[in-house]
């Protein structure tokens, strides 16, 4: 059963330039106990869908519902089984210590103190917060004060979290231990985390589905690995020496779709990169190259969410995003 | 309701700058009134003027605190953590008045105590007057911050100047240190009756009666009826904006400040 549905939803604002259309066409069905991702680049809707599921704005037509509650006209119904967090949130009272912002937040959702104390006893220990609770939140760094941000998102048990690039601007670990929490919740607690982000890594690494966003249209919605197999353009790259004069040796081989090769002058080796038609032209390069030249190693790499990206919409994430801005 | 208290209280007892400033501002100010009036020669009003700090304490409060306070929320993020919850935003401002009376009472007890020690001011007090006229003229003046507050959501920073451009004109129409209505009041009677729509102008004259003539419940039972009524009618009309101004923001995406 979905527990987040939208249909034809669509967002409109209205600029002194004229319309801007956040969203249009939007028809999603999420289930219990899922890792949502919504990918796309900056200004692509992720964060305008997210604002009207989580009651923050209306839409402009069409409905959404979670629980079965429309988000337009029952938010009193939504809010006390949802949350939410943005990776560039700052909400905190500075002066007061980790521990008391959170039971501050708690008590908007009327936990009593005991359980408050039960719950956040288990989010520290699980968010490596232990030993920072007792600091005041202008002392913390920013790795810690999104694990606080984070653990305030589930401290009401929620049903359905909304996660706004959880992970934007963190170091490595942070951001590892922070999707880790996030599956962790997903598989144990059976909660809906709804993950808007353009980390691709993050989203291959957690996500059960994927829907991409580009200009407020959803345009696939299925599982990473399967728009990895369907859109995404598997690739053969091998290391030669010497490097070779010209690639047409390569290019005119059955089974390959196009090759290209960067030079590593230090070393004196070439990386040349072939995307493939099928898996049987591997055989055949490797017999091309042997003949000329000498394989250093060789290896598969696996078609990337941007590549699918791309070849869905025709550019990259980075092109979009400028587009978008000018 | 009580959470919001507490918050209020921690941060501006945690933040020893900004107690500092709530310290310096009222007490500096009753003191620069009551000095004036003492080398004037008119030593009743020194004492019209420390009661007037005393109430500039919570008056400052509540403009700068309450009425602005979900601007600041709103930058930093936490007024949509707000919304997004089932608490009531009506809860989380009393809850905000609370706090915010309660810190300010050492700012208040500090006006009192130096004012006193070193004007000797006299007084002449009927002390259950005074506290209710004390606890309804705070009830329907942070009532009337709820109600500011709402303008903030309507219009955010610009809203900080409209506070700015009030701040001074209602510190002198409602008469914080010296009657601004009634007997002994400059004012001609137009401005007396605008003045008497600010509920810190009747909360002054009521204290003035109450703390410095003896004038008992009776004396201020009008005063003290129109403070309930306006402290009920503010707090309604500030639920009603809030509710209003938000339904308005979830329509125009204008709740949240912030754009990624």
């Amino acid at each position: 059963m979905a527990i987040v549905e939208t249909s034809k939803l669509a967002r409109m604002f209205e600029s002194k330039t004229g319309s801007v259309v956040a969203l249009e066409g939007v028809d999603l069905q999420v289930g219990e106990g899922e890792v949502f991702g919504l990918l796309g680049p900056n200004g692509a809707g992720k964060t305008t869908l997210i604002r009207i599921l989580s009651t923050l704005l209306m839409p402009t037509s069409g409905n959404a519902t979670v629980a079965g509650y429309d988000v337009a006209t029952q938010p009193e119904k939504v809010r006390p089984i949802i949350n939410m967090a943005s990776g560039s949130e700052r909400a905190g009272y500075e002066f007061i210590s980790a521990r008391g912002n959170l039971w501050f937040f708690s008590q908007l959702y009327g936990i009593s103190s005991r359980v408050f104390r039960e719950r956040v006893s288990a989010l520290s220990s699980q968010l490596e917060l232990d030993g920072y609770m007792d600091k005041k939140v202008y002392q913390l760094s920013t790795g810690y004060r999104q694990r606080m941000t984070i653990a305030r998102a589930f401290i009401n048990d929620p049903k359905v979290v909304f996660m706004d690039e959880p992970t934007i601007a963190l170091d490595v670990m942070t951001a590892r231990r922070i999707r880790e929490f996030l599956a962790n919740q997903a598989k144990e607690s059976k909660r809906t985390i709804f993950l808007a982000t353009h980390n691709m890594a993050e989203t291959e690494a957690i996500c059960n589905r994927v829907a991409i966003i580009d200009r407020g249209k959803i345009l696939v919605c299925e599982s990473p690995d399967y728009l990895k197999r369907k859109y995404g353009t598997p690739a053969f790259v091998m290391e030669v020496t010497p490097p070779p004069n010209s690639l047409d040796i390569f290019a005119s081989i059955e089974g390959v779709k196009g090759v290209t090769s960067t030079l590593d002058e230090e070393r004196g080796v070439a990386r040349v990169k072939f995307v493939l038609e099928n898996e049987e032209a591997v055989a055949k390069i490797i017999n091309a190259a042997a003949s000329k030249m000498k394989l250093l190693s060789s290896w598969r790499q696996e078609p990337t969410l941007e590549e699918v990206f791309v070849n869905l919409v025709g550019r990259g994430f980075a092109e979009r995003e400028m587009e978008t801005a000018g | 309701m009580y959470s919001r208290a507490w918050v209020r209280v921690q941060s501006t007892f945690g933040e020893p700058l900004w107690l500092a400033v709530n310290l310096a501002v009222p007490l500096l100010s009753s003191l620069a009134m009551a000095l004036l009036y003492a080398s004037a020669g008119i030593s009743k009003y020194t004492g019209f003027a420390i009661l007037g700090g005393i109430m500039l304490a919570f008056w400052g409060n509540v403009l700068w605190s309450m009425a602005s306070q979900f601007n600041w929320d709103k930058e930093e993020g936490i007024f949509e953590i707000y919304l997004v919850s089932p608490a009531p935003i009506t809860a989380i401002l009393v809850g905000m008045s609370l706090g915010g009376i309660l810190a300010t009472v050492p700012s208040a007890a500090l006006v009192a105590l130096i004012g006193w020690v070193f004007f000797s001011a006299s007084i002449n007090p009927s002390w259950i007057a005074i506290f209710l006229t004390f606890i309804l003229a705070l009830a329907s003046l942070y009532a009337m911050g709820m109600l500011m507050s709402s303008l903030y959501l309507a219009y955010g920073r610009e809203a900080e100047s409209l506070n700015s451009a009030f701040a001074e004109p209602i510190n002198f129409l409602s008469g914080l240190y010296f009657p601004s209505i009634g007997i002994g009041s400059p004012f001609p009677f137009a401005l007396q009756v605008a003045a008497s729509l600010i509920p810190l102008t009747i909360g002054m004259d009521a204290l003035r009666k109450s703390v410095f003539y003896a004038g008992n419940v009776a004396a201020v039972g009008v005063d003290l009826v129109i403070l309930a009524v306006m402290a009920v009618v503010l707090l309604f009309l500030g639920d009603r904006a809030l509710k209003a101004l938000e339904n308005r923001g979830r329509r125009q995406g204008t709740l949240v400040v912030r754009l990624r």
